[in-house]
């Protein structure tokens, strides 16, 4: 059961001011399904930019990689991009299963350097759900189940004032692998 | 008075951060412009675009290129444009860059050589095909680097291509002392660029660090104009350190 306390709408807000302020793009023309690099123009640079003000907003850390260079990582190079930059099979059948509906556009044999373009504000929203659903039913620090959140955004322990600690979005996506990959055995 | 009026520059990767500081800094002093990035359709070419319009404003005839160094016919095509438009080239200003950051020993071989193609190779292929016009103004080459290529910095193999560039730059200015042409590199400390954010993202607590030691990208542009104009010309196959002194001390306060 998720102890989280923060609303997919809130993160989906946040987000959207974050779009806003690293791409002054109009927040009207931000939708879920918006792709952040065929619709507004988004780069990779902008992509920190616009994790960095989530991680500053929520008290988070947004996975630093992608999980296809997770793939590459746990199961070799090769595994997810073979050497022509074209995604493998065994790594869209891995993005369907973790990106499913959000991603409708993921084919085998499609090129690396498409794939940032299917990340979409509601796909970014889902990393950050993701990440703040860790957040332990306890404070680690002084083990009273009493988090709050004054403005929304960032969590505090009501009892004793520490700030809630999230697994970061890396380690999610590790342990979201090594999960899947003992279920499913792809690799 | 502008002094480098009637004079040419191209700044690679001019779009954001220290190259477009330096593009808005030569057009203040006079120069025509080539603004080169290298993604089409995105935000770098909306900020390109921007800078045209502000450097034309500065009575300053300006081009935007698009042009990704790490390719070979992409940078014959930059200077192509160049030959075209403009007729002559004075400064080569070689700051695009394009890094993953990881550690080093986790780079996979396709990000190693994206590495090495763009800081290194494109750099070289700029350099080439600029020779032939830089000879004919007696021209000069700057080459940006920053303290990765001598300090450890978390997660920045650029580092390492940056060490291989001052390497040219002392190379280069000895072979092509013969033409006329100076290269000398300018080595920014922690410049608050897009880069910046980045390198935020693997370094925790940078912020923390006294902001007297940040330096601007104005500051890094100040340098490379002052290598460009006729006040650097006894200067040759030097890379100056624009750090705030961050390199200098090993003392810091703890109070």
């Amino acid at each position: 059961m998720s102890h989280n306390l923060i609303t997919e709408e809130k993160v989906f807000q946040e987000l959207k001011k974050a779009i806003v302020e690293t791409l002054r793009a109009d927040e009207n023309s931000i939708r879920p399904g918006t792709s952040l690099i065929n619709d507004i123009g988004a780069e990779s640079l902008d992509f920190l930019d616009i994790n960095y003000r989530l991680e500053q907003a929520f008290g988070i850390k947004m996975a630093r990689h992608f999980v296809l260079e997770h793939i590459e990582e746990m199961f070799g190079e090769g595994a997810a991009i073979d050497e022509n930059g074209l995604l493998t099979e065994k790594a869209i059948e891995l993005l369907k299963i973790r990106f499913g509906d959000n991603m409708p556009d993921l084919k085998p044999g499609m090129d690396m350097d498409e794939v940032p373009a299917l990340v979409t504000a509601q796909s970014i929203v889902q990393g950050v759900m993701d990440i703040l659903d860790s957040l332990p039913e306890k404070c680690p620090a002084c083990g009273n189940s009493a988090w709050k959140s004054d403005d929304g955004g960032k969590v505090k322990c009501g009892s004793c004032g520490e700030n809630a600690v999230y697994t970061n979005g890396d380690d999610l996506i590790k342990e979201w692998l090594t999960k899947v990959q003992e279920e499913k055995n792809i690799f | 008075m502008q002094t480098l009026k009637d004079k040419v520059a191209l700044v690679t990767g001019s779009s954001r951060g220290i190259g477009k500081a330096i593009a808005r800094k030569f057009a203040m002093e006079g120069s025509d412009i080539i603004v080169n990035y290298r993604k089409a359709g995105g935000s770098s070419q909306t900020q390109a675009e921007e800078l045209c319009k502000e450097i034309e404003k500065m009575g300053c005839r300006t081009r935007m290129v698009q042009a990704d160094i790490a390719l070979k016919n992409s940078v014959k095509n930059l200077f192509n444009e160049i030959r075209e438009n403009f007729g002559r080239l004075d400064y080569l200003i070689l700051n695009a860059a394009k890094a993953p950051f990881k550690p080093i020993e986790k780079l996979f071989e396709r990000e190693l050589r994206q590495l090495v193609e763009t800081n290194y190779l494109g750099n070289i292929f700029c350099i080439q095909e600029a020779l032939p016009l830089l000879e004919k103004t007696r021209g000069a080459i700057v080459f940006i680097s920053s303290l990765g290529s001598r300090f450890y910095n978390p997660a920045y193999p650029l580092g390492s291509m940056k060490a291989a560039m001052e390497s040219v730059v002392r190379d280069c200015a000895e072979s092509l002392r013969v033409k006329q042409i100076s290269v000398n590199a300018v080595c920014g400390g922690i410049v608050k660029t897009d880069s910046f954010k980045v390198l935020r993202q693997f370094w925790d607590g940078i912020e923390a660090l006294p902001e007297e030691l940040f330096v601007e990208p104005d500051e890094i542009a100040d340098a490379v104009f002052f290598l460009c104009s006729s006040a650097g010309r006894g200067i040759n196959g030097q890379t100056i350190v624009v750090d705030r002194g961050l390199s200098n001390s090993i003392y810091r306060s703890t109070v």
